[in-house]
């Protein structure tokens, strides 16, 4: 499995109370699976993506990369080097073009130069903007937007695609372009790709669908 | 690599202009307040560098050489007697009236000397002969009382210095002195016979020239037992005690500390704010930054680049503004005085400053959770 957690339980502390949002999850996804992550508001779904994502540690339990443990003191390297995030917001710098967007990303897990400009615009080919890419976030459509993002997420080969309810801020057609498209190039680059969502639509694309609910999935 | 610091900055173009402009006001506030005491400074010592003596013999604690007190001019003999010096001679420097065409009375401040010419003094003649100075009631005007008596003069006029009517007979420029009293030069029996009471039978310093290398503390030492009521000094030491004496008795020195303490931090609070507010607008996307592996070092060096552009050219906008004061500056008698270390110093200060305000944001930036990339 490329991506797995082990019992991954998660508290937080507000004031002297003290919330469990995770209560003991095992989960796992392979290389070009897409796995739909569904659950009501307050389950706990975007708490255990940030997890999964690195970004977040558990209170107990860990989550594995490719069989290797996620150690707290290197979470950047990981997700510098095996993870690409996509954002219900989208969440583009304003001030740079589609394609420098991607590069930037690129920049930051430190593919430089000549090699970072032409993988970003192998992606944003591929993600059917090429005409667009020297476009300011502004003049996109939000469709557009969220290939970019999607764009960004696979720049540099991550092997594990995690999507933030990706079609929330899109209409259902354009929703439904997003998806396919996301599936078909996770498939075609052999990446695993977990989507949270709460639209019905993610379920037609993905492989499996998991529900999480209080914290457990079910 | 793509500059996303440069491109961020440059997206709100309004934010970043107020951001330069913040630095650039501070920049020109520090040129212009330090350059106008430079140029004070200057002009309060301007007639003792040019003057060029080896040492100043002066009455005891004398402060300044615009101030100067009278001690009997004979002494000057006693000095030529001593071994290691090669010349000697009295120098009066004393205010006067000056009656002015219009009726209205101004003062001038007097050099008298024997022989000006020797002393190469006025330095910048632009009319007349200084040897004609001893040929009668003559006198040379510098070209700075046209401003300050507000009109032109011209070499063949008259005017009256307490009460004798004098011949314009040359023009100096650059003379000047820290009060801004436009100066006059004339003979020194001429200014001892226009104010008999206190300067018949006496001088205000003695300028000494000393042999090729004589040992000027010997000198000193044996000036001091000559004339133990007098004071000696060598040519850097009475400037340097001049400058002080204006410096510390009219707290031009605290002014300009202030003003530069207030100009510095008015920059840094604009640059911080600016700063500050910048980053909580873009808080999401340094969580980005963080999110898709970006680090704290990451995220420093956007601002710290941020800051540096904002010194950078905020330096270079305020040090263009300093320069163009300069003519308006001397148009009203004053100097601003821009020396090249000064503009090391203050681009320095200016790159150290921005960055010590962009820790500010840096503190707040270093603390956010990526997580919040996921929050609405």
């Amino acid at each position: 499995m490329i991506l797995e957690a082990k019992e991954i339980r998660k508290s937080f502390t507000e004031g002297k109370e003290s919330f469990d949002v995770l209560r003991g999850i095992d989960f796992g996804v392979e290389r070009g699976e897409i796995v739909s992550l569904e659950g009501p508001s307050g389950s706990g779904k975007t708490t255990f993506l940030s997890i999964l994502g690195c970004i977040l540690t558990p209170t107990k339990g860990d989550v594995l990369i490719d069989g290797e443990v996620a150690n707290a003191k290197k979470l950047n390297d990981i997700r510098k080097r095996s993870l690409g995030f996509v954002f219900q917001q989208f969440n583009l710098f304003p001030s740079l073009t589609a394609l420098e967007n991607i590069e930037y990303a690129l920049n930051v897990k430190g593919i430089r130069g000549r090699e970072a400009r032409l993988e970003a615009e192998r992606v944003i080919e591929a993600v059917g903007l090429g005409d667009r890419q020297a476009f300011l976030p502004r003049d996109l459509s939000g469709g557009q937007k969220q290939r970019v993002a999607i764009a960004r997420a696979l720049a540099g080969k991550a092997p594990i695609l995690l999507a933030d309810e990706p079609t929330a801020n899109l209409d259902s057609v354009v929703g439904t372009q997003v998806l396919e498209l996301f599936r078909a190039l996770a498939k075609k680059e052999n990446r695993a790709l977990v989507i949270v969502t709460h639209d019905p639509k993610v379920r037609a694309v993905a492989d499996r669908v998991v529900k999480i609910q209080d914290g457990r999935l079910s | 690599m793509v500059d996303l610091a440069t491109k961020s900055l440059l997206h709100d173009k309004l934010r970043f202009l107020i951001t330069v402009s913040g630095v650039a006001f501070a920049v020109t506030l520090v040129f212009v307040q330090v350059g106008l005491f430079l140029g004070l400074m200057d002009n309060a010592s301007l007639t003792i560098e040019h003057l060029n003596a080896d040492l100043w013999i002066t009455s005891h604690d004398t402060k300044n050489i615009d101030f100067a007190h009278t001690f009997p001019e004979t002494h000057v003999k006693r000095v030529r007697a001593i071994p290691g010096v090669a010349s000697a001679d009295n120098l009066i420097v004393w205010f006067m009236n000056i009656s002015l065409p219009t009726g209205s009375v101004e003062g001038t401040e007097v050099y008298a000397l024997e022989d000006f010419t020797k002393w190469n003094f006025p330095w910048n003649v632009t009319g007349g002969n200084l040897e004609d100075l001893r040929r009668g009631n003559y006198m040379f005007l510098d070209s700075s009382a046209e401003h300050r008596y507000g009109g032109p003069f011209a070499i063949g006029d008259y005017r009256e210095v307490i009460g004798r009517r004098l011949k314009i007979i040359g023009r100096s420029t650059e003379a000047k002195s820290f009060t801004t009293t436009p100066l006059t030069f004339m003979n020194f029996t001429l200014a001892q016979s226009l104010v008999p009471s206190e300067l018949r039978g006496n001088t205000t310093y003695i300028l000494v020239k000393l042999e090729p290398g004589a040992n000027v503390e010997q000198v000193k030492a044996e000036i001091r037992r000559r004339l133990p009521y007098n004071d000696v000094y060598t040519g850097k030491e009475w400037a340097a005690r001049s400058r002080n004496y204006w410096v510390e008795s009219t707290g031009l020195g605290l002014n300009m500390y202030l003003t530069v303490f207030l100009g510095c931090l008015v920059g840094i609070v604009v640059v911080a704010q600016t700063l500050y507010t910048s980053t909580m607008e873009h808080i999401k996307e340094f969580g980005t930054v963080k999110a898709i592996g970006g680090g704290n070092a990451d995220i420093y060096s956007i601002l710290a680049k941020q800051a540096t552009i904002a010194a950078v050219l905020g330096f270079g906008l305020g040090a263009l503004m300093a320069y163009a004061m300069r003519p308006l500056i001397y148009k009203i008698d004053l100097k601003l005085v821009i020396p090249t270390p000064l503009f090391a110093y203050v681009f320095a200060g200016s790159v150290v400053l921005c960055l010590a305000a962009s820790m500010i944001s840096f503190r707040k930036v270093a603390s956010i959770d990526p997580a919040l990339v996921f929050r609405n």
